[in-house]
């Protein structure tokens, strides 16, 4: 091993011949730039190959979106990001609900040099983007939280490697994601991707519950139920029967009707399931058993981080409580718990009310990195809300963390409150967009910014996405906003009850769209409503559920 | 025509296919080509016959003759020559290659170092295909 | 061809793309240069943006421009673009105003840099 194991908790450290690879696939790339600029290679074939590593032509300039797998870096990889927006965009990144890093202001130039700077700390872009198998997402509380059932994060590097420049699976009718998730609680919204994996253990090793077809988009769809309980040694031969039925029968002729989720809709879940069945039937199972050998050489290449807290930890972190109410607020929204008990986990939001959701600049990120070293064995994780995880912080030091936090300007209080607003780019950065999304994301923010009345509201989730692409999840939202394009002018659709996890459920369209600023009153004469009707500790959705759209809508609809 | 071999096994220069459905009527020769939208299955029986087999790209994006060829190597079971024709790029020579294509109809003005590049690129894949053990 | 958008009255059509070295916008401008400010673009009618669009296609590989369409705008000094997209192409994302296209444009702010 070329590090020390102790360099990065949470994720795989890489062997030689991983970093070889990335090398190879940055020449590869490098001599793709080389034949686009000598004309060798049209636009039109240059693009998907582009987008395989990553490259999208946006509004203003290219975007790289760089891979986090499942989601965790540790704090060399940070500070490279860091340097990366300092040195190739306008000093800052954009955290997105994939799990990925963005950047938007590159230049096509620089990007085999700005992937070699990312191999060197063993990141890369491969699969960000394209009708590929996209980068595997899970848990921000992987190996963390009390309520895991199992660590998801070795199977995850498993599919991670195994999708990797797949030959078969690279030219799929449509992209293609997986997430998976060794929790009870669904925190990775299985059922809304391509494949959504459920890791369990199980009598004679880890069991998956996979669910097939769910997806957002145009055509919001809640994944079905598969599989009950996958084998670990056929995971991959399982995956592989899938994607095998997929590449051969997923419509090619229609874009929009390209993904697995209208497949499985249109000969339905039975018929899909036999055609799996059918593959798995007449494949070599040795060539694709996943073996205990193998699972165990990846598993080894995870460093565990040593927990160890002084026994008063959590008495001490009461009186850092009860000292400063400040802190205690923060404590209460923005933590979650861990396995042990000295040990907690601190989500850090990327949502200053008034702030652009997901984006830090250079200098937070460095400072980040810095604090993750001291609080977090220099683990990171990325969720799918665009907020960041520390993952194991003493409970005894979770206030020096709170002030190193504050200090970089990410200390808000509000995680899964009402200001928490998940958002795509919008119009001001997307090239698809039919309106914008970050400022109207600002003004709700800023409206119901006030920590007093956030804690007041209580969970409430508001999602934002610029057009019917749903990069902003606008479907799963308690409050869903989707921008759409009314003769030339942005308006916004009202959705209300949606849900990404276990009660997984999709937003009612409220009615006709709003103007900006008609938009953001109608969320607070909403909200309002809900706080004027609701029922002692009932949520929103079961508010929504009691009393109806339709009453809702009134309320909206109001003044307008 | 060009050729471009991928596998080591000489290309069938002097076969020439003829489309499956047109075969079946006529039995011509045993070299066939099909289109992307044919389930390999309905060749079972006649894979005997055969010594050609060319699968066709509409366009370089449209993937489902990779599964075509991974279906005729692994369930099939068939031993035959496999090529790739139509719209194809050289960067996807090693998938060809992996998937158990052996040849290439080279698209017109192709550069032949752009695909034997690529076809040498990497030193080690992250799977196994049953067609080309790692 | 997709039938050319067609500007109202007081209005002109410009032509932009985005240049594939960098994927920054550009506009087209006097001797069929392309330009980073929406300043220096070229005003077409209706009737003129045809051939002037046919003709900058035909040059985009040489030019190493990608994505050239017509955009309408207000014909005032400068030109200002009818729809909110390309008013935030011509001027920057409003999110950020430290971002703005009009007070530096790009090309001048990366030689500082
Ligand atoms: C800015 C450039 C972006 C472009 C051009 C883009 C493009 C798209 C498109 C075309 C779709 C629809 C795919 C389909 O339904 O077949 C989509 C879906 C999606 N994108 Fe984006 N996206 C962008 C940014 C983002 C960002 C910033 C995020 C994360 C915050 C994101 C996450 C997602 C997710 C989660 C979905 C929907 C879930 C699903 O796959 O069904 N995208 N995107
Ligand atoms: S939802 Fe639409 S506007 Fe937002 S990032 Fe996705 S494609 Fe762009």
């Amino acid at each position: 091993m070329t590090q020390p194991a102790s360099r990065s908790v949470g994720h795989y450290q890489y062997e030689e011949r991983d970093r070889t690879f990335l090398q190879e696939r940055i020449n590869e790339f490098e001599g793709q730039v080389r034949r686009r600029l000598s004309g060798e290679l049209s636009e039109e074939e240059f693009k998907p190959l582009r987008l395989m590593n990553g490259v999208y032509l946006q509004l203003h300039a290219y975007m790289l979106r760089v891979a986090i797998p499942y989601g965790v870096l540790d704090s060399r990889q940070l500070h490279r990001l860091a340097d990366i927006a300092a040195r190739y965009d306008r000093n800052y990144g954009h955290f997105t609900t994939r799990q990925n890093i963005q950047f938007n202001w590159i230049a096509l130039k620089d990007v085999p040099t700005i992937l070699r700077e990312l191999a060197e700390v063993d990141m890369h872009a491969i699969q960000t983007s394209g009708n590929c198998i996209r980068n595997v997402t899970s848990d921000e509380f992987a190996g963390a939280a009390k309520d895991e059932l199992m660590d998801p994060r070795i199977h995850a590097e498993i599919v991670r490697q195994w999708s990797t420049l797949h030959p078969e699976f690279t030219f799929l009718p449509r992209k293609f994601k997986i997430a998976i998730s060794g929790s009870p609680e669904d925190r990775v919204a299985a059922r809304f991707h391509d494949i959504g994996l459920l890791a369990r253990p199980g009598e004679n090793g880890p069991l998956f519950r996979l669910f097939v077809g769910g997806g957002l988009g145009r055509t919001p769809v809640v994944g079905q139920e598969l599989f009950d309980s996958v084998k670990e040694e056929d995971l991959i031969a399982t995956l592989e029967a899938v994607l095998r039925v997929y590449n051969a029968f997923g419509r090619r002729d229609n874009l929009y009707k390209a993904r697995i989720k209208i497949l499985v809709q249109t000969i339905g879940l039975e018929a899909f399931r036999k055609a799996v069945e059918e593959e798995l039937a007449r494949m070599d199972r040795a060539a694709y058993r996943l073996t205990s050998e193998h699972v165990a050489q990846i598993r080894a290449r995870f460093a565990l981080p040593d927990l160890k807290a002084p026994a008063d930890a959590a008495d001490v972190l009461e009186q850092h409580k009860k000292a400063d109410p400040v802190f205690a607020r923060w404590v209460a929204s923005n933590t979650h718990p861990h396995q042990d008990e000295g040990h907690i986990c601190a989500v850090i939001s990327l949502k200053t009310p008034g702030a652009i959701p997901g984006d830090v600049t250079a200098e937070q990120m460095h400072g980040l990195a810095d604090l993750s070293e001291r609080h977090s064995f220099g683990e990171v994780r990325v969720t799918h809300l665009q907020n960041l995880v520390f993952g194991h912080v003493r409970k005894d030091q979770l206030h020096e963390l709170w002030q190193g936090l504050k200090a970089l300007g990410l200390a808000a209080p509000n995680v899964g409150l009402i200001s928490d607003i998940v958002s795509c780019p919008g119009l001001d950065y997307c090239n698809l967009a039919n309106a914008r999304s970050l400022p109207l994301a600002q003004k709700l923010g800023a409206r119901f910014g006030d920590a007093d009345l956030q804690a007041e509201i209580g969970a409430l989730s508001i999602h934002m996405s610029g057009c019917i692409n749903a990069c902003g999840h606008h479907h799963v939202g308690n409050i869903g906003l989707l921008g759409v394009d009314k003769r030339g002018a942005e308006t916004y659709q009202i959705l209300l009850g949606g849900d990404a996890g276990e009660n997984a459920a999709i937003g009612g369209i409220l009615g006709p769209s709003f103007a900006e600023d008609e938009a953001v009153d109608a969320v607070a004469r909403i909200v309002e409503f809900y706080l004027g009707q609701r029922q002692k500790g009932e949520t929103f959705a079961a508010m929504l559920k009691r009393c109806g759209l339709k009453a809702f809508k009134e309320v909206a609809y109001e003044t307008v | 025509m060009k050729l471009f071999d991928l596998s080591g096994r000489k290309p069938l220069e002097a076969a020439s296919p003829v489309p499956f459905a047109e075969w079946k009527e006529t039995r011509q020769g045993t070299a066939i080509s099909l289109a992307p939208d044919v389930e390999v299955e309905e060749l079972r029986s006649h894979l005997g016959s055969l010594t050609l087999i060319v699968l066709e790209f509409p366009v370089f994006r449209d993937g489902r003759a990779f599964t075509q060829a991974r279906s005729l190597r692994e369930y099939e079971g068939y031993e035959g020559e496999i090529r790739a024709s139509g719209h194809l790029l050289p960067d996807q020579a090693i998938h060809f290659r992996r998937c158990g294509f052996d040849s290439v109809v080279l698209p017109d003005g192709a550069n032949v170092k752009d695909w034997e590049d690529q076809l040498g690129r990497y030193q080690f894949y992250y799977q196994n295909t049953a067609v080309s053990p790692v | 061809m997709k039938r050319l958008s067609r500007p109202g009255e007081g209005e002109i059509l410009l032509l932009t793309a985005s240049r594939l070295l960098d994927g920054r916008i550009v506009w087209l401008g006097e001797g069929d240069h392309w330009h980073e400010s929406i300043a220096e673009a070229v005003r077409f009618t209706y009737e003129e943006a045809g051939p002037a669009l046919e003709r900058a296609l035909a040059e985009a590989e040489q030019k190493e421009v990608v994505a050239v369409y017509e955009v309408v705008a207000r014909d005032t000094r400068p030109p200002e673009p009818v729809t909110t997209r390309e008013a935030i192409r011509a001027h920057g994302p409003s999110v950020h105003p430290d971002f703005s296209y009009d007070h530096a444009p790009v090309r001048e702010k990366e030689k500082v840099g």
